[in-house]
């Protein structure tokens, strides 16, 4: 799929001025999927919009990467009481600035696909969590959420039909955290967004003790796209394992460094080389994060004819994450690199398992004295034993996600991080 | 009978739970920091890892796919699990640090994170002694740490309200005390703020951790982070006794254990009873300590004129009140019972004043109107309403029996430990035309206006029960000496580490704060002509006597009360007080 990639035109952020404007959504097909649902409600029942969903095999594109119909189809039958959807726009990984991209071009399209997603799991209400920094961005919203109120696509009897709809913006006050589904879930319950202990799944029991699901906004801004043409076309986009567009928000030594969107499974190298100009100063390249900070970091040697997709990256020993990748040049640090990351979940671990709020202090202590150059070689293999003491351990995944790309750089960058120890064991003479 | 393997042996279970409180029960050991039996589980602090697994279950067979050895598949999951949250299923298999390595390895992991921030200052730490997480360091923990940088500061002796004090480095983040005021007392005072390892509980800007049940954080804190303002620095855990008892500050009566060392009450703490307070208490009895140490009577007190009260002999005292009964007719007498004192001194003034030939016993409750919750604080202030009332003494106001001694001019008031002026309409006038004895244990201003003062022993010195609000009798024992009483010989008193393995000069037994005071029933049976017609040697007769006089009293023993954490008495419904 990456050859024709010069001819894709996107779905999900496309050229159009002012789309942001309900009228010019309207006009460019917008809200054509929800007035199909919705007029023909014996073809387009919630359960199969679910299974259509379900065979876009649209992964997630917050992280886990996990299929978003499948994701949906775990809701129990509706009772009568209240279900949740929540929309997760807290994106605060580093290297990650994808969703604000939807916000500020695209917001109609991300809001009728939570819609629709409400319509196929017999929600009423629902939530869109956004990091406390996005506040233009949060505000771009409102005002579409607002628009999309007065032409009566959200509220009391949508369209005409009986189904109905709320939507409330609820702005996170700047924890990484929050970002975790169900620390997200207690942040908007208005508590210390601690995450909590699985099972009971938010399916089971998310907010407030009922059954809600939690969608990252690019995922459900996808969704519009596979129910106005099917899944069949959307499985031809990018490979069928991980079909769809994706916003690859490139950042780091680059010369053009924004979000592109192509389709998934697009070549790393053309990625870097052809969409975003290159290395910055013809300099070589180091190393890549692929997919925000928490994602294994792959040396330069590594990328060979890797592909942005879940298998090909997986195969290649890291992670989708979420497509933010970080490119970095042959002048870079690694130590200097692991410890920033590292400090970042120093300063986000929430606090609530031992492992990771002690884990994360530790192992941010013990790069800075290797940064510094204070480093002893022990020091590595207390890093790497820090990693595997702090994996798995705990209740959200942040203690992988902190332990990770310290443990993979020491596991891929070992000589630079030993050029930063002091020799401490000397040979016998 | 569902059931659950664990450490390779099989046990049953009969309701659902969780592992971790299933093997608690059956006495397995499994370290852990923040569950608590009566709390919600947050699994945080995740030391209680186990490693499970659920046996494969052939749906086509019908049976459990076995091996070439006709054992059990098992699928194991893939992370360990933290027995506080994982759900007893049957079947499931669980593997301890006693039969797996990655399991110990791990829960010697979490100490050793645990410990990198921990302060690790347990010579100056209240909590040193009674402290799970120096237990389980020493019992699970590493040989030593790895962590060779600055640990994290943070506040330290912060007072957090009037009665507890934070030490923020303490903390190991368990967030006990912060379920508690959520769940528990309901005061939602605490919070933790912060994150990651700054983290630590809170109150909110400018507010008090003024909860009525504050100190209940105290005992939960698995570290020494929250202490109690009043019983810091005061002494170490292990130099004091132990003894159970009740709460005497109120109307519930909830189950506590007496501290002393020197015979001195140092404080008082909850201890478990399912049917009266669970694992808590409200911070007013803790502190009611005190009334056992201070500004007790020591000695008989008299007034031979109208001057000041001196002390005088057992003897005297005896004498005097003897040649007083002489002087009037049993009907200008008049016998005021107490719901401060137990039953069996109410049953003893009842009895020895009967003999006399007095017919009507009074008492005056002790009610607060609006000062219960509802939980543990009851609008009774008086522990043993309930008790008295069934003895039947006849229930009065304080009003009611002001105009009684104004109109009636009894010649002779006895009135057992209960400071009538203090919390009544009663003045020193009301004495004034009568001569007065008064059973006290503290100096009041009955005891003060009084002609004779007889000292008597307190809960923490007598063996003596009390029926609470809801009808349940509970007993106390002796936790500190008397002048009369003896440690080593009286075997009801809990014998400390210092009264086992303590020399002479180990100083746990200093005679300045031994009381010279009598239970009230031993100072009335000496009023008896031929000295022993009752012929109660203990409490614990008295007790046997009752049972067998009242119908409610049925079936009450000291045994059974011990064995059964105290017994519901069924009392007439229209004399039981109704908690608030």
């Amino acid at each position: 799929m990456s050859n024709n990639w010069k001819s894709y035109k996107p779905l999900l952020i496309p050229a159009i001025p002012d789309l942001h404007e309900i009228s010019v959504y309207e006009k460019n097909n917008g809200y054509q999927a929800l007035k199909k649902i919705l007029k023909d409600r014996k073809t387009w029942s919630p359960a199969n919009v679910v299974n259509e969903v379900k065979t876009a095999n649209i992964r997630g594109r917050g992280g886990a990467g996990f299929n978003a119909g499948l994701k949906w189809s775990f809701m129990p039958e509706p009772d009568g009481e209240p279900r949740y959807l929540a929309c997760n726009g807290d994106e605060s990984e580093p290297g990650t600035f994808k969703d604000r991209k939807i916000f500020e071009f695209n917001p109609h399209q991300f809001i009728e696909g939570a819609i629709i997603a409400a319509y196929a799991m017999h929600v009423e209400v629902i939530y869109v969590y956004i990091r406390g920094e996005y506040r233009p961005f949060v505000q771009k919203l409102q005002k579409a959420i607002d628009q999309a109120y007065d032409k009566g696509y959200l509220g009391k009897k949508i369209l005409g039909s009986d189904f109905s709809v709320e939507m409330h913006t609820h702005m996170g006050a700047g924890a990484y955290i929050c970002g975790e589904e169900s620390s997200l879930m207690e942040s908007l319950e208005g508590k210390r967004g601690y995450p909590r202990v699985k099972p009971p799944f938010p399916a089971q029991r998310g907010l407030w003790g009922r059954p809600t699901t939690i969608n990252n906004i690019e995922t459900l801004a996808n969704v519009p796209l596979v129910m106005n043409h099917g899944s069949d076309w959307y499985l031809e986009i990018g490979p069928s394992t991980h079909p769809g567009p994706v916003l690859y928000g490139i950042s780091g030594h680059v010369n053009r460094p924004g979000v592109y969107e192509y389709p998934a499974g697009m070549n790393i190298m053309t990625l870097i080389n052809e969409v975003a100009g290159g290395v910055r100063g013809g300099k070589k390249l180091k190393a890549l994060i692929p997919g925000g900070s928490s994602t294994p970091p792959l040396r330069a040697d590594m990328l060979e004819g890797v592909t942005m997709d879940a298998d090909s990256l997986r195969e290649a020993g890291s992670m989708m994450g979420t497509a933010g990748m970080v490119v970095l040049d042959e002048d870079t640090d690694i130590v200097e690199l692991v410890w920033r990351i590292s400090h970042f979940y120093d300063h986000e671990s929430c606090g609530q398992c031992t492992p990771c709020r002690e884990g994360t202090g530790w192992l941010e202590k013990t790069l800075r004295k290797m940064k510094d150059g204070n480093g002893e070689m022990r020091d590595l293999d207390l890093l790497l034993a820090i990693c595997y003491r702090m994996e798995g351990r705990t209740i959200c995944a942040l203690a992988d996600a902190a332990a990770w790309p310290v443990r993979y750089s020491i596991d891929r960058f070992r000589d630079e991080f030993e050029k930063k120890c002091k020799k401490t064991v000397y040979a016998v003479a | 009978m569902p059931e659950i393997f664990i450490d390779n042996k099989r046990y049953e279970y009969e309701k659902p739970g969780k592992v971790l409180q299933f093997m608690l029960d059956n006495g397995l050991d499994l370290p852990f920091f923040c569950y608590h039996p009566s709390l919600s589980i947050p699994a945080n602090c995740r030391q209680c890892m186990v490693k499970a697994g659920m046996p494969v279950f052939d749906r086509e067979k019908g049976t459990f796919e076995t091996d070439e050895n006709g054992d059990r598949v098992i699928r194991f999951f893939p992370k360990l699990m933290t027995a506080c949250s994982l759900d007893l299923a049957d079947g499931i298999v669980v593997h301890t640090h006693h039969t797996d390595d990655l399991v110990k390895q791990a829960q010697a992991d979490n100490l050793e994170f645990i410990l990198i921030n921990h302060p690790l200052d347990c010579p100056i730490c209240d909590q040193a002694g009674e402290c799970p997480l120096q237990i389980l360091t020493y019992k699970y923990g590493p040989e030593g740490s790895r962590f060779e940088h600055k640990k994290v500061h943070k506040p330290k002796a912060i007072q957090l309200g009037p009665r507890v004090i934070l030490d923020a480095e303490r903390c190991i983040n368990c967030t006990r005390c912060v379920r508690f005021t959520d769940e528990i007392s309901k005061s939602y005072q605490l919070s933790i703020i912060s994150r990651g390892d700054k983290n630590y509980p809170m109150t909110a800007n400018d507010q008090e951790f003024d909860d009525p049940y504050s100190l209940n954080t105290v005992d939960i804190c698995p570290v020494g982070a929250l202490t109690s303002a009043d019983f810091r620095f005061r002494a170490r855990v292990w130099e004091m006794n132990q003894t159970p008892s009740i709460d005497m500050s109120n109307g519930k009566g909830c189950s506590t254990w007496l501290w002393t060392r020197d015979n001195m009450v140092l404080r008082v703490t909850p201890r478990f009873n399912e049917e009266v307070n669970d694992h808590w208490m409200p911070d007013a009895g803790r502190l009611a300590y005190r009334k056992f140490n201070e500004n007790r009577i020591s000695r008989p007190h008299m007034r031979p004129d109208e001057t000041e009260q001196v002390r005088t002999s057992w003897n005297n005292a005896r004498l005097t009140l003897l040649e007083e009964l002489e002087k009037v007719s049993p009907a200008d007498i008049l016998v005021i019972g107490s719901p401060h004192a137990s039953v069996e001194d109410n049953y003893a003034l009842r009895t020895c004043f009967s003999r006399l030939g007095v017919s009507k016993f009074l008492f005056v409750p002790h009610i607060e109107s609006g000062s219960g919750d509802g939980f543990l604080i009851t609008d009774d202030q008086a522990p043993n309403a309930n008790g008295v009332r069934s003895l039947g003494f006849e229930e009065t106001e304080g009003k009611a029996l002001a105009k009684l001694i104004e109109t009636k001019k009894p010649r002779l008031i006895a009135i057992l430990d209960d400071d009538l002026i203090g919390r009544t309409d009663l003045t020193r006038e009301h004495f004034s035309e009568a001569w007065t004895v008064v059973w006290g244990t503290n100096h009041n201003d009955t005891t003060q206006a009084a002609d004779l003062v007889i000292p008597v022993t307190t809960a923490a010195e007598h063996a003596a029960s009390y029926v609470n609000v809801d009808g349940r009798i509970q007993r106390t024992v002796p936790a500190k000496e008397t002048m009369y009483t003896n440690r080593r010989l009286n075997l009801e008193m809990s014998m400390g580490r210092l009264d086992h393995y303590g020399t002479k000069f180990d100083n746990w037994v200093t005679d300045a704060n031994r009381v010279d005071c009598i239970p009230a029933w031993e100072f009335l049976i000496r009023l008896e002509d031929d000295g022993a017609a009752s012929g109660w040697e203990s409490s614990r007769q008295i007790m046997e006597e009752i049972a067998k006089a009242f119908p409610a009293y049925r079936e009450v023993s000291y045994d059974r009360m011990d064995e059964e954490n105290g017994i519901q008495l069924k009392l007439e419904q229209d004399s039981e007080v109704k908690t608030a």
